[in-house]
């Protein structure tokens, strides 16, 4: 990334509200005076028009060794989460913060990534390739720091603690005893901020802090709606743009493939699968679909465009 | 005494005469020569005919002993030329005849018996066309030579033998001409139905099969790729009278074919390792032998980590690919090796493997996936009609759901597909010089695939949106093609288009 880094002074009046609330909870020094940036930083007036990247957000934090339940899981809730206009904030992190960020930009949703490094460095190296999603999905790169600052273990800390603070409540995916997600969630409680938890298996170590969560009152979630209903969008938005209604016939596999699609990217065999047709009639659907530029092949994966 | 046997010399897939002239002089010194531009293997012969005799109790002559092999100016190699010397001089000492219209080939062993020697098929095809009756060759080599109908092929076990069938104290009966069976069981590692899921895969393979279509596979390690390509095998479907015969002369010019082993009936399914040479894979050597590609004429030739071969080695497949075989020139001689495989690559998507994986986070560097695939070459791919993308299977997906296994075809239910659609495309093509529709030239595609208005709309379409090049947009008939005739339909229908397309090259990194 060649692009400039830019920064916006806690007095600027398009420092984030949000924010500027949780950090009343903590002492001044601990405010961070200055964010640095990458992306388009919402204008002024988008600001007090309210309707910008930092009105509706939610922290989604999990464990960077996520397991393959966290990650179907996470994939699942937070792309219909971003789909319906949500915002989401994470750390960058590999693993739950990763999963993230990428279901969010894979579905068109906007996304914020904070780092525990100066904003002009990419950690972990290897997520440079989300890194530039995130900003061409129109998202932006978050961090206290400037320059090349190398992340150090007092740096992962601090960005949990903006994570909380963007945000109006924390998703907790998967997270053990202990772990980074556990202080992020700590942080938001300190805020007074909603937390949400996914339960999983009490067999798993990486269950044990969400299950947790859940004994302290955080609430469980089992589906997008649990988390939408709290922002007060009951049902979420399919995002079917590129498809007009009517475009398919009702019943027909077409439709049930962009319903399908709506949800969640999938493979042409999976789809088979689901649906029980021979995969070359499901071809045949699926070619015709992406010449009239309803859906698209990307990794493997077919989205709705 | 002047004596004559007739035997072969092969170049290649090509067979002449030659003439074994032996020579018993009563003056000079006793010796033993041969002459005739013999090469290394040849001259050594004059030790094993000597010793083999005299294990079989038979006096060596003590005499001046001459051998030509005639034509003079053709250099003869090869152990096949033991067994007419020992006759010749068994002739003498034994005053038998040689018998009349008969051809000697055979490596003879220290103890007197017959080892399986190359060339027995090619022999058997010299005779049936030149008039020849009797063919004396080992027994191990005897099934290959019995593959050609009106021949008699006597099996020699030993001197001792063939000295008494001479004599006529005793007889060595001729090895009956075989119908070769119409049911083959086929052959493979594993079955279409022990894949799990990799649907559209399994039907790529299909498609690839029924038509002799070139397949490359494309996904990250373990996600079942090579397991694909070893099932492939099992839904081939068997070779016809003509190819068996194409097949079975470069196996048996190479010396690949088995003691005991008769015609090749099965598809071949060659897999070379990716440190194979330039002249392992496309034929070559100082006396040309038939390369990889050769061998897995008519058949399939598998290379797995397709990146990883030098570049020379792949390059040297591009003209094969289009042609069908291969011309091997030397200063001394040229031969022609019929090379019309079909090819199944399999690659990853990038040095670390997880480019294309859906869970593994994918460690290599823009630049580094650019070069590694650069490896493969734009006109190579562009010869390619299938392209796939295999990703990973969810394991748990599969333990869970159990009643899948409907979904699952056998081997068996695909080939049965394959093989109906392959019977379409040889009475399609009686009159062509082609077999499948893979060979489809420009000519043929004008002939046999006459697209609808609304089917030629939506490939034009197509190649607009996608980018397609001429080539692969002729590639996208052809394969539709293909799938007509695994539907049983004479028109090229619009689905069959577009399921085509399904299988359309596609940018690598977000295959």
């Amino acid at each position: 990334m060649k692009e400039n880094a830019e920064v916006i002074e806690i007095n600027d009046k398009r420092y984030p509200k949000a924010l500027k609330d949780a950090l009343k909870n903590l002492i001044p020094s601990q405010w961070p005076k200055k964010l640095y940036y990458k992306g388009n930083w919402p204008a002024l007036s988008e600001v007090e028009g309210g309707g910008n990247i930092f009105k509706n957000c939610l922290a989604v934090v999990g464990s960077r060794h996520l397991t393959s339940y966290g990650r179907r899981a996470t994939e699942q809730i937070v792309t219909e989460i971003a789909a319906a206009g949500i915002t989401i904030v994470s750390g960058f992190m590999f693993g739950g913060d990763e999963a993230a960020h990428s279901s969010a930009v894979r579905c068109g949703g906007r996304t914020i990534a904070v780092m525990p490094c100066g904003i002009d460095v990419i950690f972990p190296p290897q997520n440079k390739k989300l890194y530039e999603e995130i900003l061409e999905n129109n998202g932006l790169i978050i961090s206290e720091y400037e320059g090349n600052f190398k992340p150090v273990n007092y740096s992962f800390v601090q960005r949990d603690r903006l994570v909380a603070g963007l945000a109006k409540a924390v998703f907790v995916t998967e997270a053990a005893l202990g772990s980074g997600s556990l202080i992020t969630a700590n942080y938001a409680k300190k805020f007074g901020r909603k937390i949400f938890a996914l339960p999983g298996q009490i067999t798993s170590e990486l269950s044990k802090g969400t299950i947790k969560l859940i004994k302290e009152g955080a609430e469980p979630v089992c589906e997008a709606n649990d988390i939408l209903s709290f922002y007060k969008v009951l049902v979420s938005q399919k995002r079917v743009a590129a498809a007009p209604a009517g475009a398919t016939e009702k019943g027909s596999l077409e439709e049930k493939i962009l319903d399908q699609l709506c949800r969640e990217p999938m493979k042409a065999d999976d789809m088979a699968r689901m649906f029980a047709v021979p995969v070359a009639q499901l071809g045949t659907a699926l070619s015709l679909m992406q010449l009239k530029g309803f859906i698209n092949l990307d990794n493997g994966k077919y989205y709705i465009n | 005494m002047l004596i004559k046997v007739p035997s072969v010399a092969n170049m290649g897939l090509e067979t002449i005469l030659v003439d074994i002239e032996i020579n018993l002089a009563n003056r000079g010194l006793p010796g033993f020569e041969i002459v005739g531009l013999p090469d290394k293997s040849v001259g050594e012969s004059k030790e094993r005919v000597r010793t083999a005799m005299v294990s079989s109790g038979v006096e060596f002559p003590q005499k001046k002993i001459t051998i030509n092999m005639a034509p003079a100016d053709v250099p003869k190699e090869g152990s096949m030329y033991d067994l007419p010397i020992a006759v010749g001089i068994l002739s003498s000492v034994m005053e038998f005849p040689v018998p009349d219209k008969s051809l000697f080939l055979g490596e003879l062993s220290f103890d007197g018996s017959l080892r399986h020697t190359k060339g027995a098929f090619l022999m058997a095809l010299y005779a049936k066309e030149f008039g020849f009756k009797n063919l004396f060759v080992p027994k191990d080599s005897a099934n290959e030579a019995a593959c050609i109908k009106g021949l008699k092929v006597f099996p020699v076990e030993n001197l001792t033998q063939l000295c008494r069938h001479f004599a006529k104290q005793d007889q060595i009966f001729p090895v009956e001409y075989k119908e070769e069976k119409k049911n083959i069981v086929t052959f493979a590692e594993f079955d279409m139905k022990e894949v799990l899921g990799q649907e559209q895969a399994k039907r790529a393979m299909e498609i690839a099969a029924a038509g002799g279509h070139n397949l490359i596979m494309i996904g990250s390690p373990g996600s079942g790729k090579t397991m694909l390509a070893r099932a492939l095998p099992g839904i081939l479907p068997p070779l016809n009278e003509t190819e068996s015969l194409e097949v079975t002369k470069i196996y048996s010019a190479s010396g690949d074919i088995p003691p005991g082993g008769g015609l090749i009936i099965r598809r071949q399914f060659r897999a070379p390792h990716h440190t194979a040479s330039l002249a392992g894979l496309v034929g070559g050597g100082s006396k040309p032998q038939p390369g990889e590609i050769s061998l897995a004429h008519r058949g399939v030739l598998f290379l797995d980590e397709f990146n990883e071969f030098p570049r020379s080695v792949m390059e040297a497949m591009r003209q094969p690919l289009e042609d069908g075989c291969l011309t091997i020139s030397r200063a001394k001689q040229r031969i022609q090796y019929p090379a019309d495989f079909m090819l199944v690559a399999s690659a990853n998507p990038c040095p670390c493997g997880y480019a294309l994986h859906p869970k593994k986070n994918c460690t290599c560097g823009p630049n580094q996936i650019a070069k590694y695939q650069k490896r493969i070459s734009g006109p190579i791919l562009d010869r390619i009609d299938l392209h796939i993308s295999v990703m990973p299977v969810d394991s748990e997906e599969f333990s869970n759901n159990q009643e899948n296994s409907e979904f699952l075809e056998s081997s068996e239910k695909i080939k049965q597909r394959v093989v109906l659609a392959r019977q379409k495309q040889q009475a399609r093509f009686a009159d062509e010089a082609i077999h499948s529709n893979s060979q489809m030239k420009n000519e043929h595609i004008k002939k046999y695939c006459r697209l609808s208005k609304e089917v030629e709309q939506i490939l034009r379409q197509a190649s607009l949106k996608f980018q397609l090049s001429a080539r692969s947009y002729m590639k996208m008939i052809k394969v539709s093609r293909t799938i007509a005739d695994l539907a049983g339909v004479e028109e090229i229908e619009l689905p069959h288009m577009l399921e085509a397309l399904q299988y359309k090259p596609k940018n690598y990194e977000t295959a």
